[in-house]
């Protein structure tokens, strides 16, 4: 019968770092059960593989620090030379704009302003004056002789 | 001169600062790398990669902790986002192996002297029949289970390397050592159905 406890106990750590009892569990457990016998030989195997894939040394090559240097200084020439090309690419724009916002505050601040209320009182007529006028027109009412002498003057001259 | 001072000169953009950092961590940087990459040619490209980031992100090294504690998370980023672009290899199988291959797992499965083992060209064989089991592994399980079974590192020298909780890193190596020990068994289970079937087809 497989005992999953076993197979457990087998993946919960490195076999090399199982503690005497849980080795004997475990051998005892694998002399009757075939399914753990071939799982804690292959834990084993990767165990062994783990090892020696550990003891593996790379050292750099002569020219590594030569290679990295030569990256760095060729990224930070492409990073100036892309600042470059962005700023030819979209410079005429970048100035046209610049161009812009200094026109448009030559015109806010530099130019005279725009005639206020103020200067419009100068010349035009205030509400109370409209209403003095109104007054003064009506101390000479004109007749309704006059109003239509005024709009038919010229009929009114055929006519005779 | 001190690593603090050899950054603060590379950070003002002294070549040689920086040349002399690498020179100190560049031996640590490859031990790293070659852990996830069997070709020399990955290790060194890996490993310059490192020292490009390392160097465009040196105005974020404050100095708490120690310069090759903070080159060793910059590898492992490093090593995990590469191995997470590359194509991962499905399953190995017996017809994978090489003779050399199989007669160290024999050996190993007959429980033959270590001694036998101690000989440079077994290591080797087996460093790199490792490297293929591992590279059937998510890049996750690869680098759980190298710093933790191969470089015998602890639950929070990893969680500290990785950025994960230690919990995580514990649940992560728990089913990382069982996903090898499953390929591993699907390994020898395959290689011998092979040597059934050759001994089938001798006899007849």
């Amino acid at each position: 019968m497989k005992d999953m406890h076993i197979i457990d106990l087998v993946d919960s750590k490195k076999h090399t770092r199982l503690s005497d009892s849980e080795r004997s569990t475990i051998s005892s457990h694998i002399e009757r059960c075939v399914d753990c016998r071939k799982a804690y030989e292959a834990a084993n195997i990767a165990a062994a593989l783990l090892e020696e894939h550990a003891s593996r040394i790379v050292e750099p090559s002569p020219f590594f620090q030569t290679r990295v240097l030569s990256g760095l200084r060729e990224q930070q020439s492409v990073n100036s030379w892309g600042f470059g090309r962005l700023w030819r690419a979209a410079g005429p724009l970048a100035s046209s704009m610049v161009a812009t916002v200094i026109a448009l505050v030559v015109l806010t601040f530099a130019v005279p302003d725009n005639p206020t209320v103020d200067s419009y009182s100068l010349s035009a007529y205030s509400a109370e004056e409209v209403i003095l006028d109104q007054d003064a027109a009506m101390d000479f009412p004109a007749s309704d002789g006059q109003v239509l002498t005024t709009l038919y003057d010229d009929e009114l001259e055929t006519t005779r | 001169m001190s690593d603090l001072e050899l950054v603060r000169l590379a950070r003002e953009g002294d070549e040689s600062a920086f040349a002399e950092i690498m020179r100190r961590y560049s031996p640590r940087v490859f031990r790293f790398a070659g852990r996830y990459f069997r070709q020399r040619s990955q290790i060194e490209d890996a490993a310059q990669e490192v020292f490009l980031k390392a160097f465009t992100q040196l105005s974020s090294f404050k100095g708490s902790g120690s310069l090759e504690g903070w080159l060793t998370r910059i590898t492992a980023n490093t090593c995990l986002n590469l191995l997470r672009s590359s194509k991962r290899r499905l399953e190995l199988t017996a017809a994978d192996l090489n003779q050399e291959d199989s007669e160290w797992i024999a050996d190993k499965v007959a429980n033959v002297s270590n001694e036998r083992h101690k000989a440079r060209e077994q290591s080797l064989i087996a460093a790199d029949l490792a490297g293929r089991v591992l590279e059937t592994l998510s890049p996750d399980d690869q680098l759980v289970l190298t710093l933790i079974d191969g470089d015998e590192a602890s639950v929070r020298e990893v969680a500290e390397i990785t950025g994960w909780s230690e919990s995580k890193v514990k649940v992560q190596a728990f089913r990382a050592r069982r996903r090898m020990r499953q390929a591993i068994e699907k390994l020898l289970g395959s290689k011998k159905e092979g040597q059934l079937a050759l001994e089938g087809a001798v006899k007849r």
